[in-house]
């Protein structure tokens, strides 16, 4: 078994956590404190060092399934208490080399594909914004494929524990490598932006046949805001091309091999529906933003289609509305998530030794079925300046058949779990 | 049920800031600025858009984070607390998106920054303002 030095790493990583909360905590930083001599403005730094992190623990009321973030994460939460799917550390350099240019660089370590929380390059990039209505970037930047996925990792800037995992979960692309442009022009009383980006990813997937490399997948995306007072209204859309397969092996040859043995065509055709190469998946999403004083309520809706057999194509929505109570803020959710079966068979008999390519075919394409719908309830406690802490139940709701983003479901489950979360989450 | 709306009521008090706007935000009249409207002052603030009508960037300048003329600002422009306004920033900051305000050591700092650069603008204390600066937003009562 691999899990102990699994949970070595973690309880090391919990330590390195644990030292890095205690700087912040004995070391704030007053930008304005150097400021010796009162006439003299106080210098602006070209460079500065920030960062972001959670220090959370949740468990929940299952031991048949095990709750994720997302799909980036090989194992979840189940029913005893875990630090493993929130707790994440960050920091970020941001230096400006003219007015108008600044370098990002930005490092991450949190629990991810292959099990481990070793640092990862979320960005490197360089941005110019030549005059106030545009902006460039290039490099390794965030993949902005639904809105505010490129600060779900930024637990401090949202209200609930993490975004909701129906909405957020089948993305496991944070960066990608490449290019954006964003133009920001008035229209009206408010501000209208677009946004196109596009690039190669490089990151990696985890699901029951392994870790999926998608390293070198093209991404394309287009981005369309509209801010006025307190609303903020945005459309996306983006796309992937996968550059690899998931490896299935040995199953796509023994199907492709018993099809042409035995003549079976239908075999070899579902050989062909576990073809991830080549095959484009595309996200599309709309959601609206109220932010208006202690009020805020958001609400977003997607569709993703995969053109592979192997992901079932799925919508799912939230809507999440808080009141601000002093420094509490109480909130509640709910979030949604169902997907469509794709109906392929072998067409083999369903007789030994054929039964045993047929269950584990119909298992693949049974793998990303959801079902279910999640209700969430909670609060944010902003404690002291640049922490916050939050709780938050959230029960999932779902039928039996629904195990997608789970890790490890097993067959028996009801597809009802309730997750109870803790959080600390801080910036410096 | 009464006990509940009496702490809602007490809780809303103690978050409300009892002064009226001793605030207003200047510039340097090199800039050619005379008046902003509250939603160019929220997007220029907000890092949402900072095109002044010259073209040139402005640029804003902050107080303190434990200045509570800094807590007085965004509650009265946008109805926000300082920990909404971070988590605010931090969204934006940690994407690699727009830089938030510069921070200036205090009202003084402020304004000698308006005062070297013609695209800055800062809220200050409206006691401290004089004729070399141009003010350009007080909220209305």
């Amino acid at each position: 078994m691999n899990a102990k030095p699994a949970r070595f790493a973690a309880s090391a990583y919990n330590s390195f956590l644990l030292l890095g909360c205690l700087a912040v905590l004995g070391l704030p930083v007053h930008a304005g404190a150097a400021a010796a001599d009162a006439a003299e403005p106080t210098p602006e730094s070209n460079l500065s060092l920030s960062g972001f992190g959670t220090l959370g623990i949740a468990r929940s009321s299952s031991d048949q399934v095990e709750f994720v973030r997302d799909l980036s994460q090989p194992k979840g939460i189940s029913d005893h208490w875990s630090g493993l799917i929130d707790t994440l550390f960050g920091v970020q350099t941001n230096w400006r080399a003219t007015p108008t240019v600044e370098l990002v660089g930005q490092v991450v370590s949190r629990y991810h594909y292959d099990g481990s929380h070793n640092p990862e390059v979320m960005w490197a990039f360089a941005k110019w914004d030549p005059d106030a209505r545009l902006s460039l970037r290039a490099g390794r930047i965030g993949a902005d494929f639904m809105m505010l996925a490129d600060s779900r990792l930024v637990g401090y800037s949202y209200l609930p524990v993490r975004p909701p995992s129906d909405f957020f979960g089948p993305l496991f692309f944070s960066h990608f490598d490449g290019a954006d442009a964003s133009v920001t022009l008035p229209l009206g009383d408010g501000l209208v932006r677009g946004k196109l980006f596009g690039g190669a990813t490089h990151e990696k997937a985890t699901g029951a046949p392994g870790v999926w490399d998608t390293s070198g997948s093209p991404v394309a995306g287009l981005v369309l805001d509209y801010q006025a007072g307190p609303w903020l209204l945005r459309a996306n859309t983006a796309s992937i091309k996968f550059s690899n397969d998931i490896k299935f092996a040995p199953l796509p040859d023994t199907l492709r091999s018993v099809g042409a043995t035995f003549g079976y065509p239908s075999a070899i055709a579902a050989a062909d529906a576990l073809t991830t190469r080549n095959t484009t998946t595309r996200f599309y999403s709309v959601g609206a933003v109220y932010d208006d004083g202690p009020l805020q309520v958001q609400g977003m809706l997607n569709s993703i289609h995969h053109e592979t057999e192997v992901f079932q194509n799925s919508r799912a929505g939230y809507v999440l509305a808080g009141y601000r109570l002093g420094p509490v803020t109480p909130f509640a959710g709910v979030s949604w998530w169902r997907s469509k079966f794709k109906p392929n068979t072998t067409g083999l008999p369903d007789v030994a030794p054929f039964a045993a390519l047929n269950q584990a075919f119909d298992q693949i394409m049974v793998a990303s079925t959801a079902d279910q719908n999640t209700y969430t309830l909670g609060a944010r406690w902003d404690f002291r300046q640049n922490m916050a802490l939050k709780v938050q139940w959230d029960a999932v709701r779902g039928t039996s058949a629904s195990r997608f983003p789970f890790a490890h479901s097993e067959a028996g489950w009801n597809g009802h779990t309730d997750v109870l979360s803790l959080c600390l989450d801080f910036i410096f | 049920m009464k006990t509940a709306h009496a702490l809602l009521i007490l809780l809303l008090a103690a978050a409300w800031p009892a002064a009226a706007a001793d605030w207003v935000v200047v510039a340097n009249p090199k800039a050619g600025i005379t008046r902003l409207s509250q939603d160019e002052v929220t997007n220029i603030y907000l890092g949402r858009y900072r095109r002044l009508a010259s073209g040139a960037t402005a640029e804003p300048i902050d107080q303190p984070a434990d200045s509570a003329l800094k807590a007085r600002f965004y509650r009265q422009l946008v109805d926000k607390n300082l920990a909404e306004i971070n988590a605010y920033w931090s969204r934006l900051v940690f994407s690699g998106k727009t830089r938030p305000p510069r921070i200036a050591g205090s009202n003084e700092d402020a304004l000698q920054i308006v005062l070297l650069h013609p695209d800055a603008l800062a809220y200050v204390d409206k006691a401290r303002v004089d004729s070399r600066f141009v003010v350009v937003f007080e909220i209305a009562e």
